[in-house]
């Protein structure tokens, strides 16, 4: 377990900002109780600063997991936004999707969202932008790139893909040995 | 009939070629250019855009009617179909494009005929070969040069090995001399880049080796854990990588990574400051509202 250096705290923020903007100042600066980044095994984890010194004197082989795993640095230095990040985004999001009850299995199995499965979309969405995606009821699912604006969308047909998938609560079952 | 009427009334309709300057207006005919230090009429240019454009085409206008008038002044010459005047050469000194580019060090060659005296002559690039008749290249394709190689009998030197091939000796002498030649040019290369650089030329070399060497060291199975020791090898120093303190003061790691996300945010803005396809609705529902 150790800090991040400066480049790998940009390469972090870089990705998170693509999701939740500006607002990862509030996961740096947190009113209720200092947090920090932590990397352990290429993943970086979100972890209470008192939890972090107490999981110190265990042995960097020992050390399972600590906080909440954001994601993971590939070997090419590029970082990988882990499914288990996902309450701190949907809370911070954007930009966000809802999709039609209908079309939330077809997500959670690992497809792309498609356009006749969008139930409604934030406003002023750029093309290529970091999604949100919840379901009707609000309950985040998991998050993507968007393929389209949202103008663009409406010209789309509704068998053509609106949202990439990136990664969806499904996950904790599919890659139950890898995520963690 | 008298015509001087319509003449004039032809004459009429057209502006004067005649214009008047205060100081003679300047020419460069090689350049087609006209250069008028003439005072600008100041309340002309201060008043309403109207006059203002008027004034400012008026004397556009007369310029470029002095230059044409000396233009027509310039000695012409008939083609088939068309008359050319022609320019004389421009006389105003344009600066140059690029800086006047550094003087390159002296080679080896050139430092030692400085100091011998020896002056570079002029010569023909060809020689007459009586043989043939016909004049010929010094060097190079069919150059004299390579005549050496040629006779169909040589001569065995006094002291030379018998069954040597003396046309194989020529050809290899004649290698080793381009090759020398080739080595000579790069040393000069190389001691020019490094008094570019503004170091000793042998100091640049010393450092090259150094580098090789510890290249070559490496580039073992082992990273040449295992190879031996050189006199005076340098020592190799990998980068070693350092991180802040596991447990540091949580403010600082704190403002450490607001100045990061500072950074990152700087990059976003620039590209998302403006939502053109926004901006651009906004347009058009105002257009739409107005109508």
């Amino acid at each position: 377990m150790r800090p991040l250096t400066d480049d790998e705290t940009k390469v972090l923020f870089e990705k998170l900002s693509k999701y939740i903007g500006r607002n990862i100042v509030h996961l740096i600066d947190r009113p209720d109780e200092p947090y920090c980044f932590r990397l352990q095994k290429d993943r970086v984890y979100y972890v209470n600063e008192d939890i972090m010194r107490k999981a110190t004197p265990i042995g960097r082989k020992n050390l399972i997991a600590l906080g909440i795993c954001f994601g993971k640095f590939t070997k090419t230095g590029k970082f990988r936004l882990h499914i288990t990040a996902l309450p701190y985004l949907s809370q911070y999001a954007t930009h966000k999707v809802w999709v039609k009850p209908n079309g939330e299995m077809p997500f959670l199995y690992g497809n792309h969202v498609v356009k006749a499965h969008i139930g409604r979309v934030t406003e002023d969405m750029p093309e290529h932008q970091g999604v949100i995606i919840y379901n009707m009821a609000d309950v985040p699912l998991g998050f993507g790139v968007s393929a389209r604006s949202t103008v663009d969308m409406r010209k789309v047909d509704p068998t053509g893909i609106a949202v990439f998938h990136q990664a969806d609560n499904g996950e904790y079952l599919r890659e139950e040995d890898t995520l963690f | 009939m008298d015509v001087s009427g319509i003449l004039e009334e032809h004459k009429n309709k057209f502006k004067s070629i005649q214009v008047d300057r205060l100081i003679p207006v300047e020419f460069d005919l090689g350049l087609l250019s006209c250069f008028d230090i003439n005072m600008l009429d100041e309340n002309k240019l201060k008043s309403n855009p109207t006059t203002r454009n008027n004034y400012l085409k008026e004397l556009a206008r007369e310029g470029a009617q002095l230059l044409i008038n000396e233009l027509f002044s310039l000695p012409t010459t008939i083609d088939e179909d068309s008359y050319y005047a022609t320019l004389p050469k421009p006389t105003t000194v344009l600066p140059r494009e690029k800086p006047v580019p550094k003087e390159k060090p002296m080679t080896r060659w050139e430092k030692f005929a400085k100091i011998k005296g020896i002056q570079k002559r002029k010569s023909s690039g060809k020689v007459f070969d009586e043989a043939t008749g016909e004049w010929r290249q010094k060097y190079g394709f069919k150059g004299v040069n390579n005549d050496d190689q040629k006779p169909w009998l040589i001569e065995v030197p006094g002291n030379a090995d018998p069954f040597e091939d003396q046309y194989k000796v020529r050809r290899e002498e004649k290698k080793e001399r381009i090759e020398k030649n080739k080595r000579r040019s790069q040393r000069n290369y190389e001691e020019r880049v490094a008094v570019e650089k503004g170091i000793k030329p042998h100091e640049m070399r010393k450092r090259e080796l150094q580098k090789a060497l510890v290249m070559s060291k490496q580039s073992t199975a082992s990273l040449g854990k295992f190879d031996e020791k050189l006199k005076g090898e340098p020592k190799i120093k990998g980068v070693k990588r350092k991180f802040d303190p596991l447990v540091g003061s949580a403010d600082k790691e704190k403002s450490k990574n607001m100045e990061i996300l500072n950074k990152v945010n700087k990059g976003v803005t620039k590209s998302t400051v403006l939502n053109v396809r926004k901006a651009q609705r906004a347009m058009n529902n105002a257009k739409r509202n107005k109508k």
